[in-house]
């Protein structure tokens, strides 16, 4: 009895701080992949500067990373195709933040609609299933005909591909709201208000944010066919007009930009979803 | 006064079939007193705690709090889950203060009404803990914490300790008896646990499945015995108490009790 308590007393010395441990999580939440993920990144480059060095492929299909990187700095000096490179990013970030904006807008507000409300759901639902297996391609020439070829027609495009994911998943998550939870809240005597603001929408929210992210990235791989219509700016402008003249080092660039600005939305989204739901998987 | 007339419940099963889940049940809950229903899985206890609650309306019958017709959940009526369903993005005391802010009382009054209520539940100190950082029992108590916030004029139940362990158990019911008897609510209990019945209930109620109905009534004081004198040791070694649980429990078997209903007064 004496040696257990002894034995246990470890914890007591203040120099030597207790083992801190948590409950083993499911799946990966929480786990560092950041060194694992740079790692990976670091041998696809070695891997993509042994095969152009041993020219393995023919550099018009895959340049060197030393004529990209060349490539690069060539354009952030001079521009390319009569604008900077800022204009060209700054010219798709407009573009895709205002139609994440308007289609979040749209998208949440109605997508909860439909969770809730009969109306709602039966009058939005045929259109929107209708229309969201569409590939933007696939009506992008309507946008052209109805909508000219302004910013107008590739905001739309865009927030046209990027409204499905975020209505449906705020849809789902309304579904996903437990009926313990409602009737609780009307037990303490929540008004119809009272129980939208304090229990639906958070509840909601998480499945929302992951929507929101699965827009944004549909959005990106949007971005390319919305600067086919007659674009003078933006990175899938670049990408295409390169392309053209089987400039394949700036595809690169272009590539490589658009890869960097898509990571570092993600990367924000994650960061946004640690803060406003971090109870997430906790109940 | 809380009083269920005649309530039936149908329910249409999956297979179209329709399930009489409760028969006729009467029941009244006064003032002081904590009526428990008692009975094997499936006999329409939750079904009638709903429709006491308002989540569910009645196929046939009534039911009326202090005359006033009940039909839709209200805060009058305050409900502890047998599932936890705290809030996992609000802390203990926003929580506890849930009811209190749907009724529109500013935060600092919401938060020493919470304190105040923690501290009836023995949980003084968590107010800013989050959910998940809590044991069952400890959210359980949250949960009872919460129910009370609103004052409400009962209490509703359903196996809200069925799934702690039984020293966990045994310390909630105390806690609930305490609270019982400094707020005098009225108390409807649901449980699968004779002992639990007995020791809790002034009213006891059991029921039985297919269709489920109440098919007897006892009155007890094992409970204000045990608010006087606090000896939980000389309840359950009292021999009414071992009687009444060998009695209660051969009705509780009996596959189709007969709707035998009787009154028992101790003492
Ligand atoms: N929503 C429903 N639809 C169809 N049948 C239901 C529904 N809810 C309950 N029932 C049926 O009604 C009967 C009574 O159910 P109830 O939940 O009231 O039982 P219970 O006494 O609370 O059981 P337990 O102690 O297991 O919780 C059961 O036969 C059940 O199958
Ligand atoms: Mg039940």
């Amino acid at each position: 009895m004496t040696d257990l308590a002894r034995s246990g007393s470890r914890a007591s010395d203040p120099a030597d701080r207790p083992k801190i441990v948590r409950l083993h999580p499911f799946g990966l939440d929480g786990a560092r992949t950041g060194p694992i993920s740079l790692a990976t990144a670091l041998l696809l480059l070695a891997a993509w500067f042994l095969v152009t060095h041993y020219r393995l492929v023919p550099p018009l299909f895959l340049p060197t990373p030393q004529e990209v990187a060349t490539q690069f700095l060539a354009v952030l000096e001079d521009g390319y195709a009569g604008a900077t490179l800022w204009e060209h990013v700054s010219a798709s970030l407009f573009r895709i933040f205002s139609a994440a904006v308007i289609a979040a807008s749209l998208g949440i507000p109605l997508g909860l609609a439909m969770g809730l409300n009969r109306w709602a759901k039966g009058v939005f639902d045929t259109p929107i299933e209708f229309y969201w297996p569409l590939p933007p391609l696939a009506y992008l020439p309507l946008m052209i005909i109805w909508l000219g070829i302004g910013e107008v027609s590739k905001i739309v495009l865009l927030t046209l591909a990027m409204f499905a994911p975020v209505c449906l998943s705020a849809q789902a998550g309304v579904r996903s709201l437990p009926i313990e939870r409602v009737n609780a809240a009307l037990s303490l005597g929540a008004s119809r208000w009272q129980l939208f603001r304090t229990i639906v929408l958070p509840s909601a929210l998480p499945e929302i944010l992951t929507g929101l992210r699965i827009g944004i990235g549909v959005g990106w791989s949007t971005l390319v066919a919305a600067e086919l219509i007659a674009a003078t700016r933006g990175i899938g402008f670049m990408i295409m007009s390169a392309s053209h003249f089987l400039a394949t080092d700036v595809v690169f660039v272009g590539i490589g930009i658009i890869a960097v600005f898509a990571f570092a939305f993600s990367y924000g989204m994650r960061l946004l979803e640690a803060w406003l739901v971090p109870w997430k998987g906790k109940s | 006064m809380l009083q269920v007339r005649n309530a039936s419940v149908f329910f249409s099963a999956r297979d179209g079939r329709v399930v009489h889940a409760l028969d006729r049940a009467s029941l009244d809950i006064d003032a002081n007193s904590i009526v428990v229903a008692l009975g094997a899985s499936g006999c329409g206890k939750s079904t009638l705690l709903n429709a006491i609650a308002g989540f569910l309306p009645l196929s046939e019958g009534s039911i009326t709090l202090d005359g006033q017709p009940v039909a839709s959940p209200g805060a009058d009526r305050g409900v502890v889950f047998q599932k936890d369903t705290l809030l996992p993005w609000s802390s203990v005391a926003d929580n506890v203060a849930l009811g209190l802010r749907f009724a529109g009382i500013p935060a600092r009054e919401r938060r020493e009404r919470a304190e105040e209520l923690l501290g009836l539940v023995g949980l003084e100190g968590f107010a800013d803990a989050f959910p998940h950082e809590l044991s069952g029992g400890m959210r359980q108590r949250v949960g009872i914490a919460r129910a009370l916030a609103t004052d409400p004029k009962i209490l509703l139940m359903d196996e809200p300790f069925g799934a702690l362990d039984s020293l966990t158990r045994e310390q909630m019911q105390e806690l609930l008896i305490d609270v019982w008897a400094r707020t005098g609510k009225r108390i409807f209990f649901i449980t699968h646990s004779i002992e639990e019945a007995l020791f809790l209930g002034t009213n006891v109620v059991v029921m039985s499945p297919r269709p489920g109905r109440i098919v007897a009534r006892f009155d007890l004081d094992f409970v204000r015995r045990f608010a006087a004198e606090r000896d939980v040791r000389a309840i359950l070694s009292a021999p009414e108490f071992a009687d009444l649980y060998d009695e209660i429990r051969s009705l509780v078997h009996r596959p189709h009790a007969e709707a035998d209903v009787r009154r028992m007064v101790l003492q």
